[in-house]
């Protein structure tokens, strides 16, 4: 890895696990001082269509949107910064029962 | 704390008027540390609505109904489908065809006689759903869609109804204790109203997990017992089995909630 590059780990839920598919893991390479917003511009890039933007994007409060455990409504939002080693989550609502 | 002896428990049940065999029937969960006959009598004296009774609301009822709640009134429209099969465990092939809450009803008074059931063959709306919540202590959500769940929520924030949230999809399941003026409410989780899937994945361990934890949240709510998962929404990922807690505070522009006077602490 490059020194002035960071690496997470995100891991999807549900129905967006679904569109990555598998167990639904991700490894981003991201330059040093990222945020999430960095992270979400990096999946558009790489996943394109694939991906429904407006699920993820911090456009839908419904998506919870965690660092480490820590939902990013309580850190920075999308300015929050990520470092090397972070987990990020996206889980979205579920409804079955 | 005091453990308790049996016959503290015999002479108190006594005067409380817990009969030989329901001392008998509970008496593993009366041997728990701090639940005793007064918890006992608690989940005696409480009325549970449990609004369906799928994947979810088979085990959360099976619980209810054995740990002995003094009524448990069901609600849901649907009949038995094959299809049910691999996870509403409440049922049988003889099921097949019957109204669930009917089938449901004889199942659970034959586990437990001690306790009154009734059996509500609708679909909840805005039309019945005060009447549905009438009288009762505590609600269990094991609905299968948002649309029902947030006329349910938005009916308990404003009786001031304990609401416990139970989702599941595929392998995955979703709780959180909601506590009118307490925590955040299930519009505070879930600000947009979602788009519904019908017939979604569902590996049949899951509801039954995600249901014995709405019974068990339950059971904390109307005993006291235990710190229920208020402010707390619990992801569990079956796939690697992982159980993650996160912290969902209160919306302040919350549409439904904010009008409810905040009990913070």
């Amino acid at each position: 890895m490059e020194e002035d590059s960071l690496k997470v780990i995100i891991r999807t839920f549900a129905t967006l696990r679904e569109i990555f598919g598998g167990t639904g893991v991700l490894y981003l390479e991201l330059p040093e001082g990222s945020t999430i917003e960095d992270l979400l511009r990096e999946l558009r890039k790489q996943y394109g269509s694939k991906l429904d933007v407006g699920r993820l994007v911090g456009e839908n409060p419904n998506v919870k949107i965690l660092v480490n455990g820590r939902e990013i409504t309580y850190l920075d939002g999308l300015g929050t910064r990520l470092r090397d080693g972070d987990s990020v989550a996206f889980i979205p609502p579920v409804a079955g029962g | 704390m005091e453990i308790q002896s049996p016959s503290y428990h015999r002479s108190l049940a006594d005067k409380l008027n817990l009969s030989s065999e329901e001392l008998e029937r509970y008496d593993r969960q009366l041997r728990l540390l701090g639940f005793g006959v007064e918890s006992q009598l608690k989940l005696k004296r409480s009325r549970v609505l449990v609004v369906g009774v799928g994947g979810l609301g088979s085990v959360a009822t099976l619980y209810l109904a054995s740990a002995g709640v003094g009524l448990l009134r069901m609600v849901d429209y649907g009949d038995v489908e094959l299809s049910n099969l691999n996870r509403q465990i409440l049922y049988t092939m003889i099921d097949l065809g019957r109204p669930k809450v009917e089938s449901a009803a004889k199942h659970l008074q034959k586990l437990n006689p001690e306790i009154k059931i009734e059996a509500i063959r609708e679909r909840l709306t805005e039309e019945n759903v005060e009447e549905l919540l009438s009288g009762v202590d505590l609600v269990v959500d094991c609905l299968d869609n948002f649309r029902t769940r947030f006329i349910l929520n938005d009916a308990c924030v404003e009786h001031g109804k304990p609401l416990i949230h139970g989702a599941i999809y595929g392998a995955e399941g979703r709780l959180m204790t909601i506590i009118p003026g307490k925590g955040p409410c299930l519009r505070c989780l879930i600000p947009r109203e979602p788009a519904e899937h019908d017939k979604i994945p569902v590996l049949g361990p899951l509801p039954g997990i995600v249901g014995a934890l709405e019974a068990l949240e339950a059971i904390k709510v109307i005993t006291g017992l235990g710190e229920p998962a208020i402010g707390k929404l619990i992801v569990i990922d079956g796939m690697d089995l992982s159980f993650y807690t996160i912290e969902i505070r209160r919306n302040p522009d919350c549409p439904v909630c904010r009008k409810i006077k905040i009990e913070e602490g």
